[in-house]
């Protein structure tokens, strides 16, 4: 065939130059993979915190303190939402820190580290998260205790029982109360982080098994 | 250790990115595709890189390895284009031997090819690059009898093409 031919005969003299490609942007190339799951890690923690904050403005924590003349908690409530907010920004810095080193590394021992780097910064995240939520639970129950006048009736039943039963079914019921909201966003964030972290994870042993 | 295999890995992809480029060039119609399909091709190339143990010559391996990523990944996407304004600003002869009609026939030529499937174009890239039968066969990992028929049937393809 004619034609072909050629076709054939330029495509073999190649007079069309290609923009060639430097072994840096190879290297950023086979690192691809693991920056877009660390990407993704500081899109969804990002999300994640305007979706908290988002709900945190729907409810009005000082109308609910005012109503039960709390009104000396307000400040320390306003304390710990800063500090909470700073140690999260913090966090999602060191996201967008772990995103940048990893997307131009150029040496797979380096990234390597860098993956291990991330899964840790990812854990410990998870953990401060939790304990968040763990200590704002039991400051919430103090709070309950100390100003519902709802709890008037309870507290006056435990103080004048002999037996500690209505004590030990309160607490009971507050320490579940903790296992189950711990449960369920400790559920959540596994399926948020763990799969990325899981393809993270088996994006380190690819490497590995290079590795020799 | 790691690094070495990497930097010989880079190296070797480096010097030898042009069948690559060309194998994009076939399977894409712009910059931004080609872009995308140069790198998933060095991502499984680099994945495949262990198995490789220097038995064929780097450049054959990189042939079977970069063919069947494009065609896997334009297997669902039968995208025919008869023009690619990306192809229509170059020219496939220098200037030297420049001849207008010629110029012309390899371009509706390779507007052709554009057109077949994927497991074709492959064929025909091979072809272009000179590969006989024996090695069409062995990249492709299909008989070299099997090759010869598609070739033929191919050619058959592309003079319809050209006149319909």
């Amino acid at each position: 065939m004619e034609e072909l031919d050629l076709l054939k005969k330029a495509w073999q003299k190649d007079s069309h130059s290609y923009e060639q490609i430097s072994e840096v942007e190879i290297y950023k190339m086979l690192h691809k993979k693991s920056s877009s799951i660390v990407k993704w890690i500081l899109i969804i923690s990002i999300i994640e915190v305007l979706f908290w904050t988002a709900i945190s403005i729907g409810y009005n924590t000082d109308e609910y303190m005012k109503k039960l003349h709390a009104e000396n908690m307000i400040v320390y409530f306003k304390v710990l939402n800063f500090v909470n907010y700073a140690v999260i920004l913090l966090f999602i810095f060191n996201f967008y820190k772990n995103y940048i080193k990893i997307s131009t590394t150029a040496s797979t021992k380096q990234l390597m580290q860098d993956i291990l780097k991330t899964r840790k910064t990812v854990k410990y995240y998870v953990w401060y998260n939790l304990g968040m939520i763990v200590l704002s639970l039991i400051a919430g129950f103090i709070i309950a205790f100390a100003y519902n006048p709802k709890m008037e009736m309870l507290k006056d039943k435990i103080a004048h029982e002999s037996s500690y039963y209505t004590l030990c079914i309160t607490l009971g019921i507050m320490l579940l109360t903790i296992v189950v909201f711990v449960g369920l966003f400790w559920l959540f964030y596994r399926l948020l982080y763990g799969i990325l972290l899981r393809k993270l994870n088996a994006n380190y042993k690819e490497l590995k098994k290079i590795d020799l | 250790m790691s690094d070495n295999l990497e930097q010989l890995f880079v190296k070797q992809l480096k010097d030898n990115q042009n069948i690559i480029h060309k194998i994009c060039r076939l399977y894409t119609n712009d910059e931004d595709a080609h872009k995308d399909l140069f790198q998933e091709i060095t991502i499984q190339l680099w994945k495949a890189f262990p198995k490789f143990r220097g038995e064929s010559k780097f450049s054959t391996w990189a042939y079977r390895v970069a063919l069947n990523t494009a065609i896997t990944l334009y297997r669902k996407s039968t995208r025919a284009v008869a023009t690619t304004p990306y192809e229509s600003q170059k020219h496939f002869l220098s200037q030297e031997e420049y001849n207008f009609e010629e110029e012309e026939q390899i371009k509706l030529m390779y507007q052709a090819v554009q057109q077949l499937n994927d497991i074709e174009k492959a064929l025909v890239f091979l072809y272009l690059e000179d590969k006989d039968y024996t090695e069409i066969s062995e990249t492709l990992g299909i008989s070299e009898v099997n090759a010869r028929v598609k070739m033929n049937r191919i050619k058959g393809k592309l003079k319809k093409i050209l006149n319909p």
